[in-house]
C-alpha cells in the first residue's frame, strides 16, 4: 500500500490505484474528460494534468495514467499543469459551439463546468470553427456532433463496454467523427447511457429536449421498477410530469448505467389515459365517497357470504407497502389469503428461490460481474432483466466463459455458450452438471447432507457439455444464475443445491436469481401461505368468492386464460380496483380508486438479491400541466387545487376503505438498524440451508424427450412485455413485432417457412402468430412473446404442454394478412 | 562552401547490390554473400549468443526512434508464448524519406534474409512486411521475391532443414503517417483504429494478437544479415564515430544539385554529403539550414555545417538523427513557410487520439498562415511557444516530433517571424 502526498495532503492507497483515483479519495476532484470510473484510462483528453514533483517520472503527467508511487509528491495546482489544462479547455473549445443556450446538456455539462472554473473566457483562435452533419440516431437521443469534444468515452462504453458495434469512430485528426455508418436507431439495448456519459452536449435525451433546465427539475432518487433488479436511478420532473429518468451510481447494483427500458419506460405515469379519478359504477366521483362505497359494499358481502368471501390480489410491481396492506386488510377482515400471484407456478418459483437465496451464497449484480465462470440455467438476462446481460459481458471480458442452458433463441452482446435445451430438460441438465462438475470427495467430507444428496444423485441420461464441466473444474468463482420465470422449482432448487455445493468444495461460489416484477422477492416474503388467483379460480367459479380488491394487479389483462378469467370476473358481485394504470381490470371495476407511482410517493422494494431499498417521490404528481394548461407557455391557468392530486398511494387508499382498522403489519419484513436507505440492505431472511439439497431433487424428472408433444412458453422480451415500460411511445419502436419462434425442425415437420402463420390451440382457446424460424433454440417449443399484440393470454397458461396436432399452419384473412413481399425494385 | 578534399570512396554493404535500372535477382544477391548468414547460422548455435552479436553491433533502430534493436530482441522472454510474429516496418512516411523504398527496390532478398535471421532470433514463425500502399510496385517485388526465396528454401516449413520454419505475408498499410508508429500499426493490423498505445505491455511482451512482437525497420532488418555474417566489430568499424556503427541511407532533398539516396558511414559530416554526393547547393545558393532526419526532426542551422552525422553528435545539439532524411533548405528559403507546410502535413495526419496533438497542430498551422500571410500578431510568438511547451506533453511521439521544427524555428530564427509580424508579410516573396 503506498502512500503519497497529494497537495501536501497524504494518503495511502492501494498498489495500481491511478494518481486521479488517489486524489479522489482525498476529496480533490482532478479535471477529467476521457477518464471515466467505468471505462478507466486512456490518457486521450490530456486535461487531467498534475506535476509530479518527486517521483519515477517527474515533471507534468497524466494523472489518469499514472499509478501511484511510494513517496510520490503530486501537486495538482502547479502553475505548469495548471497551463496545460488551461490549453486543453482552450483546445477544446476551438471547435465546440457557442450553443449553451440552447443545449440541453447545459446545467449539468461537464465541458461547461471546466470551462469556466478553468478560466477559459475568452477566445484567441482566429480560425473558423470545424463542423460535422449531425445524424438521425432514433426517436430517443439527439446526435450534435459540433459538440463534440472527442474523449471517445461514447465509443468506449458502446463498444468495449456494452459490447455493441454500430457507433464507431470515423476518420482521423481533427476530424474525428463518432456516429453511425448510416442514419437510424441505435441498435444497442443500452444506448441511453451516452446521454449520461457524454461530457458534453453530443447525445442528449431526445423526448426531454428543451423541456428544462436541470435545476429546473424536481429531482430525486429514485429506483427502477421495470424488472426485478432495483437499478438506482435519478428522476426529474417538472410541471407535474415525469420529464427524465437518469442512471443514478450504485456500487452493488448497477453501477453507473441502466437499460434503456429502465430509461425511457416512465410514460405510464404522464399518460394522459392515467386514470385520475375515483369511479363508482363507471360514474366518477371523489375519492371519499368511492372509499365509503367500497367500504360499505366489502362490508354488505362479507355480511351476506361471510367475510371468506372476499378476496385481495396484489402483485409483484407493487411497492412493498401496499404489499403489505394486501396482507393487513385481509388478516384484518378476516377474508381469504392475500394474493400476489396469478399463477401457481410463479408463486412456487418465488417462494423457493426467496427461500433458497441465503446470505452465504447471494450474489449483487456487481459481484456477478467478478465471476469466473458463469452458468446461466433457465434464463433469457437480456429480456427479463437486461442490466444482467450488461454484467454477463463485464464478467467475460475479465475471461469468464459464459454457459446459458435455456431453450429460447438466448441473445447477449457476449460470446457465450449457447445450449438450446427443452425446458423440461433443465433440471436432469443441472443434476448432470451438480454429479460432474463436483469434486465429490470434497463434498462429501463438508456435509453428511451434501454426501447423502451427491450419493443418490441418479446417473445423468443427458451428458453434461464437457466445455462446462472443464470450466468448471478450473473456476474459482463460479457463479449460477437462474431464471424464475420460464422455469420449475425443481431447476431453481438444483441451481441453489449447485451453488451450495461449490461453496462446500471451498470455492466463491454465487448465486443470483432473476425474478419477475420489480418486487417478486417482497410479494414472496408477504405471505408463503399466500396462494395464487390460479389457485383461487375454482372458488370465485363456484360461487364461494363474492368480492375481489385488486391493488395494482391486472388480473383481467394479464391472466393467461382471458375466457376463464372473464367468466370468472362477471361471477362476482364486486370488483374492486386500486391502480394508476387504466388496465382491464381498472375499466371493468364496480369502484375504481386512483393510486401513485414510485415517482409520487415512492416506496420501497426488494430486488431479486433481497436488497431493500427504499425511495422517496420525487414530485407530487397531479395530471400534468401539458394537459391542463391549455398549450400555453409559461402555464398561466391557476388553481387552488392539483389537478388529478386526489390519488394517493395504494396502502393508505386500502386503510381507508378496509371496514376493520389495518395495523402495521410489518413482521415480515425487518430492517436492521443500520439500513442505508440509498444503497439497500439485505433483507433479514430465515436460514435457508435447511431447504437445501432435498433428496426429491435427486431423482431424474424424465418429463421431456416425449415427441408428441410440445412445450408452449410465453416469455419477456427487453422492450414489449413489461407491463409498464411497454406503454412507453418512445420504446415501442424497439419492440419485435410478436411472434412465435421455431426451431427449422419444427417448423419442418408442419411445414412451415418463416414468417407464416401458425394456430395454435391452447387450453384458452387458439391463437395466430407469424413464425419466426431459428436455430438457435430447443426442439419441440414454441416461444411466445407476452406481447400486447399476441394473444398469449389465450394459451391457458404462460408454460404448458399442448399435443403436436394442436397447431397447424393457419391462411391468412382479411385484414390480418401479411403484406405480400413486393418484388425487388 | 566548397570542400577542398576530394571525393572519399566509402563501402557500400546495403546498396552493394544497387543497380540503376532494375532490381537485384536472387543469385546475385547469393553470389555477393546473401543467405550465407542464414546459411550459417540457422540451427547452428545458440540464440542468444546471435543476439550478443546484435546487441555489440550497437545496431540503432533505423527508423527513427534508434532504439537498439540487439536490446529489443533481448526484450522478448525466453518463456513468452507462442506463436510469436516479427513486422517489418515499412510504412515509410516521414516528409523527406525514401530510403526503404530504394532498399527494397535494390535488394529485397536483403531484406527478407534479414527478416528470417531476426525471426530465428526472436523465435518468431510469422513475419509480416506492414507497407505504405503507395508503394505499390514495391508490395509486388516483395510478394514475388519471397515466393521466390520460399521456392529456393529460404522461407516456409523448415527452412534449409534446420528445423526451424518461418514465412512472410505483405500487408499494404490504410496508408496513414501514424500507421508507422509500432502500436498503432499493431493496432492496424488486427482492423482496429491505428492510434497507438502507451506502453507497457511493450509489444515485445504483448503485441500483435496479445502475443510478443517484435517490429523493424526495413534498413534496420537490412543490416541483421552483414553484422551476422561479419561481426559486431566490423559493422562498428564502418562508422566514422566512436559512438557510431554500421552505415546509413541518407536521403538528401532540397536545394542541392543531385537529390538522392547515398550510403554512407554514421558520422560523415553533413558538409561532405551535400558537397560531395548531392552534388553541392544548387544555383550557387548557400546552406541557409537543413532537417537532419525527416520533418519530425528541428532545424540545423548553418553552424552545424559540417556536424558529423551519427546519432550521439545531433543528439548533443539538441537535433535528431531521425531517418536521416536530409532537407536542405537555402537563402532565399522561407523557413517560416517550410515549417506551416510542414505542420499542413502534422495536421492531417494526427490520429485524432488526444487532444494537443488533434487541436494544436491545427491552431499552430493557423498562427504560421497567418504569420506568412500578413496576419501575423506580436503575441502569436509567445502563442506558438505555449503551444509547443502544452504539445509535448501529447499522448505519443508523434507530436513531439511535430513540434521540433516549430521549436527550433522559434529557437533559431526568430527574427525570421518578427520580421514577417512587423513588415505584415513574407520577406522572401517581397524579394523574389
Amino acid at each position: 500500500m503506498p502512500t503519497l502526498t497529494i497537495d501536501n495532503r497524504r494518503i495511502e492507497v492501494p498498489e495500481g490505484t491511478k494518481v486521479i483515483e488517489a486524489a479522489e479519495a482525498l476529496g480533490i476532484m482532478i479535471p477529467r474528460f476521457c477518464y471515466h470510473r467505468a471505462l478507466g484510462s486512456v490518457g486521450a483528453c490530456r486535461v487531467c494534468a498534475v506535476k509530479i514533483v518527486d517521483g519515477t517520472r517527474k515533471g507534468v503527467q497524466m494523472s489518469c495514467m499514472l499509478d501511484v508511487e511510494e513517496g510520490m509528491v503530486v501537486s495538482t495546482d502547479d502553475p505548469e499543469a495548471v497551463a496545460m489544462r488551461r490549453h486543453v479547455i482552450e483546445w477544446l473549445m476551438l471547435h465546440h459551439p457557442h450553443d449553451c443556450p440552447v443545449c440541453d446538456e447545459g446545467g449539468h455539462c461537464l465541458l461547461q463546468d471546466m470551462t469556466v472554473s478553468g478560466g477559459h473566457g475568452l477566445r484567441r483562435y482566429l480560425g473558423n470553427k470545424r463542423t460535422h452533419l449531425d445524424q438521425y440516431l432514433g426517436p430517443r437521443i439527439q446526435h450534435e456532433m459540433n459538440r463534440c469534444i472527442q474523449c471517445y468515452r461514447c465509443v468506449r462504453y458502446y463498444r468495449e463496454f456494452s459490447g455493441y458495434r454500430d457507433l464507431g469512430v470515423t476518420g482521423i485528426g481533427n476530424r474525428v467523427y463518432f456516429g453511425r455508418e448510416r442514419e437510424g436507431t441505435l441498435e444497442n439495448p443500452f444506448s441511453g447511457n451516452l446521454i449520461d456519459i457524454c461530457p458534453t452536449g453530443v447525445f442528449t435525451d431526445k423526448p426531454a429536449r428543451y423541456f428544462g433546465r436541470r435545476w429546473d427539475l424536481q429531482r430525486g432518487p429514485s429506483v427502477c421498477i421495470h424488472c426485478s433488479l432495483g437499478c438506482s436511478v435519478t428522476v426529474g420532473a417538472r410541471y407535474r410530469e415525469v420529464a427524465r429518468v437518469e442512471a443514478r451510481y450504485a456500487k452493488a447494483v448497477n453501477g453507473h448505467f441502466i437499460c434503456d427500458r429502465g430509461r425511457w419506460g416512465f410514460p405510464y405515469t404522464n399518460e394522459a389515459s392515467r386514470p385520475r379519478a375515483a369511479r363508482v359504477d363507471g360514474e366518477a366521483t371523489t375519492v371519499g365517497e368511492a372509499c365509503a362505497a367500497a367500504r360499505n359494499r366489502l362490508l354488505h358481502v362479507a355480511e351476506t357470504a361471510g367475510s371468506e368471501a372476499v378476496a385481495c390480489l396484489g402483485s409483484e410491481r407493487a411497492g412493498l407497502e401496499t404489499l403489505k396492506a394486501v396482507a393487513g386488510i385481509c388478516r384484518a377482515n378476516g377474508w381469504a389469503d392475500p394474493l400476489f400471484w396469478l399463477e401457481r407456478r410463479a408463486r412456487e418459483n418465488v417462494a423457493a428461490a426467496v427461500s433458497l437465496l441465503g446470505d452465504d451464497l447471494v450474489l449483487s449484480l456487481r459481484e456477478l460481474e467478478a465471476a469466473d465462470c458463469v452458468l446461466v440455467f433457465g434464463a433469457d438476462p437480456l429480456g427479463e432483466a437486461p442490466m444482467a446481460a450488461l454484467a454477463l459481458r463485464q464478467a467475460r471480458r475479465q475471461g469468464a466463459p459464459v454457459f446459458v442452458f435455456d431453450p429460447r433463441p438466448v441473445e447477449l452482446p457476449l460470446d457465450f455458450h449457447h445450449v438450446p435445451l427443452a425446458i423440461e430438460d433443465l433440471p436432469e441438465c443441472i443434476r448432470s452438471l451438480v454429479g460432474a462438475a463436483g469434486d465429490r470427495e470434497t463434498a462429501r467430507g463438508a456435509d453428511p447432507t451434501v454426501r447423502s444428496f451427491t450419493d443418490q444423485l441418479a446417473e445423468p441420461s443427458v451428458p453434461p457439455p464437457p466445455e462446462a464441466v472443464a470450466a468448471l473444474r478450473t473456476s474459482r468463482r463460479p457463479a449460477v444464475v437462474c431464471g424464475t420465470d420460464v422455469t420449475d422449482a425443481a431447476a431453481i432448487g438444483l441451481a441453489a443445491d449447485f451453488a451450495a455445493l461449490m461453496k462446500a468444495q471451498g470455492r466463491r461460489a454465487g448465486l443470483f436469481y432473476l425474478m419477475p416484477g420489480a418486487n417478486g422477492f417482497g410479494a414472496a416474503l408477504a405471505g408463503t401461505e399466500a396462494a395464487s388467483l390460479e389457485e383461487l379460480l375454482p372458488r370465485i367459479e363456484g360461487g364461494e368468492i363474492r368480492a375481489l380488491v385488486a391493488v395494482e394487479a391486472d388480473p383481467l389483462g394479464l391472466y393467461p386464460d382471458r375466457g376463464r378469467i372473464e367468466a370468472a370476473m362477471r361471477k362476482l358481485d364486486l370488483l374492486v380496483v386500486l391502480d394508476y394504470l387504466d388496465t382491464d381490470s381498472a375499466a371493468a371495476a364496480d369502484v375504481f380508486l386512483p393510486s401513485t407511482t414510485v415517482f409520487e410517493t415512492g416506496g420501497t422494494w426488494i430486488n431479486q438479491e433481497g436488497r431493500i431499498q427504499i425511495v422517496r417521490g420525487a414530485h407530487r404528481g397531479g395530471i400534468p400541466v401539458s394537459q391542463t394548461g391549455g398549450g400555453g407557455h409559461p402555464p398561466r391557468v391557476f388553481m387552488e387545487e392539483v389537478p388529478g392530486g386526489q390519488a394517493a398511494a395504494s396502502g393508505q387508499t386500502l386503510t381507508r376503505l378496509s371496514p376493520a382498522e389495518v395495523k402495521g403489519a410489518s413482521e415480515w419484513v425487518r430492517l436492521p438498524p443500520d439500513t442505508d436507505k440509498q444503497s439497500g440492505t439485505r433483507a433479514v431472511l430465515p436460514d435457508p440451508s435447511a431447504l437445501r439439497f432435498a433428496p426429491e431433487r435427486t431423482a431424474l424428472s424424465g418429463a421431456a424427450g416425449d415427441e408428441a408433444m410440445l412445450t408452449v412458453i410465453a416469455v419477456d422480451r427487453t422492450f414489449g412485455t413489461e407491463v409498464l415500460s411497454s406503454r412507453s411511445p418512445w420504446l415501442s419502436a424497439e419492440e419485435t413485432a410478436p411472434t412465435v419462434w421455431m426451431h427449422p425442425e419444427e417448423a419442418g415437420r408442419v411445414p412451415l417457412s418463416d414468417g407464416d402463420l401458425l394456430e395454435i390451440d391452447a387450453g384458452g382457446g387458439s391463437l395466430v402468430l407469424p413464425v419466426k424460424i431459428v436455430e438457435n433454440m430447443a426442439r419441440r417449443t414454441l416461444v411466445i412473446p407476452r406481447h400486447r399484440d399476441a394473444a398469449w393470454q389465450r394459451l391457458g397458461a404462460t408454460r404448458l404442454r399442448i399435443e403436436r396436432d394442436c397447431i397447424r399452419k393457419a391462411q391468412p384473412v382479411g385484414e390480418n394478412a401479411p403484406v405480400k413481399e413486393s418484388p425487388p425494385r | 562552401m566548397m570542400s577542398a578534399t576530394p571525393k572519399k570512396e566509402y563501402p557500400q554493404v546495403l546498396l552493394a547490390n544497387r543497380h540503376p535500372d532494375r532490381i537485384a535477382t536472387l543469385e546475385e544477391y547469393r553470389s555477393s554473400g546473401g543467405y550465407r548468414a542464414l546459411a550459417d547460422t540457422l540451427g547452428a548455435g545458440p540464440q542468444d549468443s546471435l543476439k550478443e552479436t546484435i546487441a555489440a553491433a550497437v545496431l540503432l533502430g533505423r527508423g527513427g526512434a534508434a532504439f537498439p534493436a540487439g536490446v529489443k530482441l533481448k526484450t522478448v522472454a525466453d518463456d513468452a508464448p507462442f506463436p510469436r510474429f516479427l513486422i517489418c516496418n515499412a510504412d515509410e512516411m516521414e516528409p523527406g524519406t525514401f530510403k526503404d523504398r530504394v532498399l527494397i527496390h535494390a535488394d529485397p532478398h536483403q531484406l527478407i534474409e534479414g527478416m528470417a535471421l531476426t525471426a530465428y532470433m526472436a523465435s518468431a514463425e510469422k513475419g509480416i512486411i506492414f507497407i505504405r500502399p503507395e508503394y505499390e510496385s514495391a508490395a509486388r517485388i516483395l510478394e514475388r521475391e519471397v515466393g521466390i526465396a520460399r521456392e529456393a528454401g529460404y522461407l516456409g516449413e523448415n527452412i534449409l532443414d534446420s528445423g526451424f520454419s518461418f514465412d512472410i505475408d505483405v500487408h499494404r498499410s490504410g496508408g496513414r503517417y501514424i500507421c508507422g508508429e509500432v502500436t498503432a500499426q499493431i493496432n492496424a493490423l488486427m482492423g482496429k483504429r491505428p492510434n497507438p498505445a502507451q506502453p507497457p505491455p511493450y509489444p515485445t511482451e504483448k503485441g500483435l494478437w496479445g502475443l510478443p512482437t517484435v517490429v523493424n525497420n526495413v534498413e534496420t532488418l537490412c543490416c541483421v544479415p552483414h553484422i551476422l555474417r561479419n561481426g559486431a566489430d566490423w559493422f562498428q568499424s564502418l562508422a566514422l564515430t566512436e559512438s557510431g556503427a554500421g552505415t546509413k541511407l541518407y536521403g538528401v532533398s532540397g536545394r542541392v544539385n543531385r537529390p538522392g539516396c547515398f550510403e554512407l558511414p554514421i558520422g560523415i559530416p553533413l558538409s561532405e554529403i551535400i558537397e560531395d554526393y548531392a552534388g553541392g547547393m544548387r544555383d550557387g545558393r548557400r546552406f541557409k539550414a537543413c532537417l537532419p532526419g525527416g520533418a519530425s526532426t528541428g532545424f540545423l542551422p548553418v553552424e552545424h555545417y559540417h556536424i558529423a552525422m551519427d546519432f550521439d553528435s545531433l543528439k548533443s545539439v539538441g537535433n535528431r538523427l531521425g531517418t536521416a532524411a536530409i532537407m536542405v533548405f537555402d537563402e532565399t528559403d522561407c523557413l517560416v513557410a517550410a515549417t506551416w507546410n510542414l505542420l499542413e502535413f502534422f495536421a492531417r495526419e494526427s490520429c485524432g487520439w488526444c487532444t494537443p496533438c488533434r487541436e494544436g497542430f491545427p491552431y499552430l498551422r493557423d498562427l504560421l498562415w497567418r504569420i506568412e500571410n500578413g496576419q501575423g500578431e506580436p503575441e502569436m510568438i509567445g502563442a506558438l511557444r505555449e503551444l509547443c511547451r502544452d504539445m509535448s506533453y501529447a499522448y505519443c511521439a508523434f507530436s513531439p516530433g511535430g513540434i521540433a521544427p516549430v521549436e527550433s524555428l522559434l529557437d533559431l530564427y526568430e527574427e525570421e517571424i518578427v520580421a514577417h509580424i512587423e513588415g505584415k508579410g513574407c520577406p522572401f516573396r517581397k524579394r523574389s
